[in-house]
């Protein structure tokens, strides 16, 4: 499964007649301080899709990716991954979900932190390190294994992470900003890896970012969000030709549909709220 | 071994300026009862208030060549029980059973203090006014209250430094426990960790380098705890049985040199405490050893995005 070479080749990005993985009805979030992070917000993702949500702080992108991963509980609505509420999705270990940071653990080392998911889920402890080398492989760091996590660099710590986030081989992969904190030449290296890694698993992956361009660049379909309340404006169809190299980022469509998001977010008045 | 020697340079710097300032301070100090010795026609094998300062019996401040011969003769012979040595190493024992005995206790509290805000709320007050309680008081009445049940010797002492050195402990090591940042906390819940996991893999481990800083705080501590409680008891060993001993017969250079072997004595236990925290910290050695990189920003998270 992990591996299994089905790839995503050409997922038309209105194939919701296909089972959706993520179901998203009517949720809202309103926090103890009364802020309303999220209102009446619905979404059906399918399986294998490549979804981005965007938008400027505040507008719940972040929230919306936590509710998800039930990491915190709506106020209203429902939410089904796999046909499961959240909690169940959870405890099934459903997703994968990598963090802003890389949340590497200090004292392990980069294979022992690859190896903490597979640790807690009491894989056999013969399947753990096999498993873990095959995905530090797949991140292309199989060369580090033996490293502390300050030796390695920014982008390679989020690799590690990523890795970690796949290792228990989860159908969903939740990813919130995982590179905004790495420069522009490493990101966009690292886009071009993630969806080679989305191609070779078949992962639905679920991406948070405030970037025009990493959206376009990676998903098959753009949620755009914004803010007050926090709320889904448009969801806006990608349809770049697969699979994405540097030069998808040439073409006029690139440009057209960078163009659409950035009205969709100026139309929810995304521009209006300075960070 | 290579990490002792490059702090031994600056040590001794510091001790030979310490020695160029004592110099004219003894000398100071010692005239004015040098010169009263000679008024009062002390037998004195020397002239001048100025000869006489570095030879009077019980000097204000003993001269390095007293302080020299004094230790000369309290070091040997090495298992005596009137020198240095062999106290020391009862004392060294007191203060090392103490520390473990704190740590052990420390880390109840300091789960408690995480786990419960009720424990923290209703007996962190307690335990604070537990530690205003000074040592010389308490001391003794331990003793005696040991002493019934037939804890004698060493112990009671081990226990007393226990008492001064788990304070620092628990709260270092409450610290370290509620030091893991939210988001990996978060993600322990990700792989819906239990409790106890979540303790094992991520809270522990996070606390060790607390636990060390801890360790060097309470490791004085317990020491003055282990001497004080040797000095306010009925001692046969130990550092502070010397220093009472030699109280009472006002032997001040014989104070001085079991102060400074004391002082050591503390040197050497925080060193075995570093030296131990390298062994079970293999992370942070190389971490040490190396230029680091610089910290990927952290990013805090609730509401953002």
């Amino acid at each position: 499964m992990m591996q299994s070479n089905t790839p995503n080749t050409h997922l038309p990005s209105s194939s919701l007649e296909a089972r959706p993985i993520v179901s998203v009805r009517q949720v809202s979030m309103v926090f103890q301080t009364g802020t309303v992070a999220l209102k009446d917000a619905n979404l059906e993702i399918a399986q294998g899709e490549f979804i981005s949500l965007i938008g400027p702080s505040g507008c719940g992108k972040t929230t919306l990716l936590r509710l998800l991963a039930d990491l915190i509980k709506p106020t209203s609505g429902t939410i089904l991954i796999s046909g499961k509420n959240p909690e169940e999705a959870r405890k099934s270990r459903a997703y994968g979900y990598v963090f802003q940071a890389p949340t590497l653990m200090e004292w392990r080392t980069v294979l022992s932190n690859v190896m903490l998911p597979l640790e807690v889920m009491n894989f056999p402890a013969g399947e753990r390190k096999a498993r873990a080398e095959k995905m530090l492989a797949l991140v292309g760091l199989e060369k580090f294994t033996r490293h502390y996590p300050w030796q390695l660099s920014g982008g390679m710590q989020q690799r590690v992470s990523i890795a970690r986030a796949l290792a228990f081989d989860p159908q969903l992969l939740f990813m919130d900003e995982p590179f905004g904190a790495l420069d522009e030449i490493t990101r966009e290296n690292l886009n071009l890896e993630l969806l080679r890694l989305w191609r070779e698993t078949g992962k639905t992956i679920i991406f948070v970012t405030h970037s025009i361009p990493e959206a376009v660049f990676l998903s098959t379909r753009i949620v755009v969000m914004t803010p007050r309340p926090g709320k889904i404006e448009t969801v806006i169809p990608v349809n770049l030709p697969q699979p994405r190299t540097f030069e998808t980022r040439e073409l006029p469509e690139f440009f057209q549909i960078a163009t659409e998001v950035r009205e969709a977010l100026r139309k929810g008045h995304g521009y209006e709220v300075t960070e | 071994m290579t990490r002792i020697s490059p702090q031994l340079g600056p040590m001794l710097v510091v001790a030979l300026i310490v020695l160029a300032l004592y110099w004219p301070l003894m000398y100071l100090a010692n005239i004015p009862a040098a010169q009263r010795a000679l008024d009062t026609g002390a037998a004195l094998p020397c002239k001048t208030a100025f000869e006489c300062a570095t030879q009077l019996r019980s000097p204000v401040l003993p001269s390095p060549q007293q302080l020299w011969n004094g230790f000369r003769n309290l070091m040997f012979p090495l298992n005596s029980p009137n020198a240095i040595p062999l106290n020391a190493a009862v004392t060294a024992l007191e203060t090392v059973v103490g520390l473990l005995l704190a740590a052990l206790v420390g880390f109840f509290f300091a789960i408690g203090i995480v786990a419960s805000r009720a424990f923290e709320r209703s007996l962190l007050p307690w335990i604070v006014a537990s530690q205003t309680i000074p040592v010389i008081a308490i001391a003794p009445m331990l003793v005696v209250l040991l002493g019934q049940y037939g804890v004698q010797g060493w112990i009671p002492k081990a226990i007393i430094a226990a008492y001064i050195a788990f304070f620092p402990i628990a709260i270092g090591v409450a610290k370290g426990l509620k030091s893991p940042d939210p988001l990996s906390l978060d993600l322990m819940k990700t792989y819906n960790a239990n409790n106890w996991q979540t303790y094992l893999m991520l809270r522990f481990p996070a606390s060790i380098p607390y636990l060390f800083t801890a360790f060097k705080v309470a490791m004085t501590a317990a020491l003055i705890g282990a001497i004080v409680a040797e000095i306010s008891t009925i001692s046969f060993q130990g550092i502070g049985k010397m220093l009472a001993e030699n109280s009472r017969a006002s032997d001040v250079v014989a104070m001085w040199v079991i102060m400074l072997s004391s002082a050591v004595l503390g040197i050497l236990l925080v060193a075995l405490v570093n030296w131990t925290e390298r062994l079970v910290t293999p992370w942070q050695r190389a971490k040490v050893a190396a230029t680091p990189m610089p910290k990927q920003a952290r990013v805090s998270k609730q509401e953002g995005g």
